[in-house]
């Protein structure tokens, strides 16, 4: 059985619908317009044990939402959830003492405290064993090198130090299932490859299983095998980062270098000219017309050089998005009511 | 499991050491604190004093002076009982309770709720101010300058149910705290709390013989001893300890015993509800 399973998961929120302007705010303490908003449209997931997920989706697709959901910290309008055989809502004990979620845009560390003193509360609150308890920060604040920091009031650290300590805190009781929301946001390279590193070898030794939400492609490329695509609170693919191309993008990248003055003036009938720097040309071209394109251009024209590509990932992703947008605007439109 | 037992009580210990920990980091602003509600209580003493000079300037030379039927010693140690309530309460409940809506407007509770412990139990107890405790030990003296001077002596019974009713004042008042802190989950925000804290207060802070005689005391006194039962929260401790015991008080007594428990229970109803509802704060 999948450690995580997901079944028609749904959870949407009233909006109040706040006018612009005083009269319309004291209107509005009598007669307010709410919007139902569709944060997760119905989704269905299976994970199993010891898998690296990422989520990826642009802003407001359901991802954060999601994960939430799957660690009960609110409950759904509709459908079904189990991680490791439990209800994430019902917030059981046994439950919450096996999973953890880090998020990047929040803390939980004591602020005015080193860090050292808001492990020790988790040992307590986890129950954990003193002589377990004391190997697993050994461990950890080895591998991210913040041993030195540990007695240090939070406020005094810088947010990729901060970040490290909120991963410690949260793996100090060695959970079976990690939710990571944007681990890396606002970090510098440096720091987000050594947290994609620690992940990484985190991830390899223990088998544990964590679904990651990011917004950096790098993070994704750097851990995760399986890429899950929400947008507009749906499902949209399913599979590996390299098949989101084959899937989503209808075209390829063709490359020409001429020789010499053999540049055709009329490079529109092949497809869409993307970038013309005589005698060097990038012209986008459907996926099924890319033979005969080839062949005619090879057999019609002196050519010196030649490369086919998939477009950029980043550029297909982003393609995606701005299509799933258009369909949410018109559905929230119409979703409108009083 | 064995340990679960120590659990919470370990727990407790640990944010309280954690919370004078911090405070005692921001030496100064612990000092101001302790300072300022020392003279708040003092400059209260005062007041009651001077109001028991006015009424023995007026009285007969010899009458004992007397609000409401209690006396002058009497009356301290009802100023004490009140001080004592209202320190604890601050010192505990009050950061965590005002923290909640907080926690609730920036989305910080997701990680109280995450915790494999009662989520109550955090949200209530994780932070406690210290400095408010100064008046706890004021009013020990008080009481220790006062029950010497009783009209009757307190028995040990007395001295036995006085921490016992004090303690279900504290309850009964965290409850009430709690309930309201609580509905900042379904509004979003909720700063009226403080301004709440205040009227309540006010209105448990005097002895109930004075809401009584007419209509429009008996109603407040009916009605905030049997629906929101805050008259009883320092009267009943207060009572036990300065005035001989009297059957027609025993009814209160049990009441208040039964006031707290429903209060206790009412309290993790409404708090349960509104978790259930929370929504959370973006990402």
């Amino acid at each position: 059985m999948a450690i995580i399973q997901i079944r028609g998961l749904r959870k949407s929120y009233r909006v109040y619908q706040k006018q612009e302007g005083l009269l319309a705010s004291f209107r509005g303490l009598f007669h307010r317009e709410y919007r139902e908003v569709e944060a997760v449209r119905g989704i269905d997931l299976d994970v199993e044990q010891g898998e690296f997920v990422a989520f990826l989706g642009p802003n407001g697709a359901g991802k954060t939402t999601t994960l939430k959901l799957l660690s009960g910290v609110i409950s759904p309008t509709a459908g079904e959830a189990t991680v490791m055989g439990f209800t994430p809502w019902q917030r059981a004990n046994e439950y919450r003492r096996r999973f953890a979620l880090v998020m990047g845009q929040k803390n939980q560390l004591w602020w005015d405290l080193p860090a050292a003193e808001s492990f020790r509360l988790h040992q307590q609150i986890y129950r954990l064993p003193p002589d377990e308890y004391d190997r697993t920060t050994a461990e950890l604040t080895d591998l991210l090198s913040v041993g030195k920091l540990l007695n240090q009031p939070v406020r005094e650290l810088s947010l990729g130090e901060r970040m490290k300590m909120e991963l410690i805190a949260a793996l100090l009781h060695r959970p079976e299932v990690l939710f990571l929301d944007e681990p890396t946001i606002g970090l510098d390279v440096v720091a987000q490859h050594k947290i994609q590193q620690f992940l990484k070898h985190y991830q390899e030794t223990r088998g544990t299983t964590v679904l990651l939400t990011s917004h950096y492609m790098k993070d994704i490329a750097a851990l995760c095998r399986r890429v899950v695509i929400i947008a507009n609170g749906r499902l949209m693919y399913d599979g590996s980062l390299a098949g989101i191309v084959d899937r989503f993008s209808g075209h390829k990248v063709l490359t020409l270098q001429f020789a010499d003055d053999a540049m055709p003036t009329d490079l529109a009938r092949f497809g869409e000219p993307l970038d013309v720097q005589p005698p060097k040309a990038r012209i986008k071209v459907e996926r099924e017309r890319i033979a005969d394109v080839l062949s005619s251009v090879l057999s019609g024209y002196q050519v010196a050089d030649v490369s086919v590509e998939d477009p950029p990932l980043e550029e297909v992703i982003a393609e995606m998005f701005a299509t799933a947008e258009d369909v949410s605007d018109s559905q929230e439109l119409a979703a409108v009511s009083t | 499991m064995k340990d679960s037992v120590w659990l919470y009580p370990k727990l407790l210990w640990t944010f309280a050491r954690n919370s004078l920990i911090r405070d005692m980091t921001f030496r100064s602003n612990f000092l101001i604190e302790a300072f300022s509600s020392l003279v708040w209580m003092v400059m209260n003493l005062g007041f009651y004093l001077l109001v028991f000079l006015k009424i023995e300037e007026s009285q007969a030379a010899g009458a004992t002076a007397d609000i409401a039927g209690w006396e002058k010693p009497e009356f301290l140690v009802f100023i004490a009982t009140t001080m004592i309530v209202n320190s604890v309460m601050q010192a505990f409940f009050m950061p965590n309770a005002q923290e909640l809506s907080e926690l609730v407007r920036t989305g910080g509770l997701d990680f109280a709720l995450l915790k494999p412990i009662d989520t109550q139990f955090l949200v209530s107890l994780r932070k406690s101010s210290w400095s408010s405790l100064s008046n706890f030990f004021v009013a020990l003296l008080l009481i220790a300058y006062a029950v010497p001077h009783l009209p009757a002596p307190p028995s040990l019974a007395s001295w036995l149910l006085y921490p016992l009713y004090l303690l279900c004042g504290v309850l009964i008042m965290y409850s009430i705290m709690i309930s309201l802190a609580a509905t900042s989950i379904w509004l979003g925000r909720n700063q009226t709390l403080y301004d709440f804290w205040f009227y309540i207060t006010n209105f448990s802070r005097y002895p109930m013989e004075i809401y009584q005689g007419n209509v429009l005391g008996d109603g407040l006194r009916l009605g905030f001893t049997y629906v929101l039962p805050i008259l009883v929260v320092i009267n009943v401790p207060a009572r036990v300890l300065a005035k001989p015991f009297t059957p027609e008080y025993a009814g209160l007594a049990i009441f208040a015993l039964v006031a707290t428990a429903l209060a206790l229970v009412g309290s993790r109803w409404v708090f349960q509800k509104a978790l259930a509802s929370y929504r959370s704060a973006s990402s």
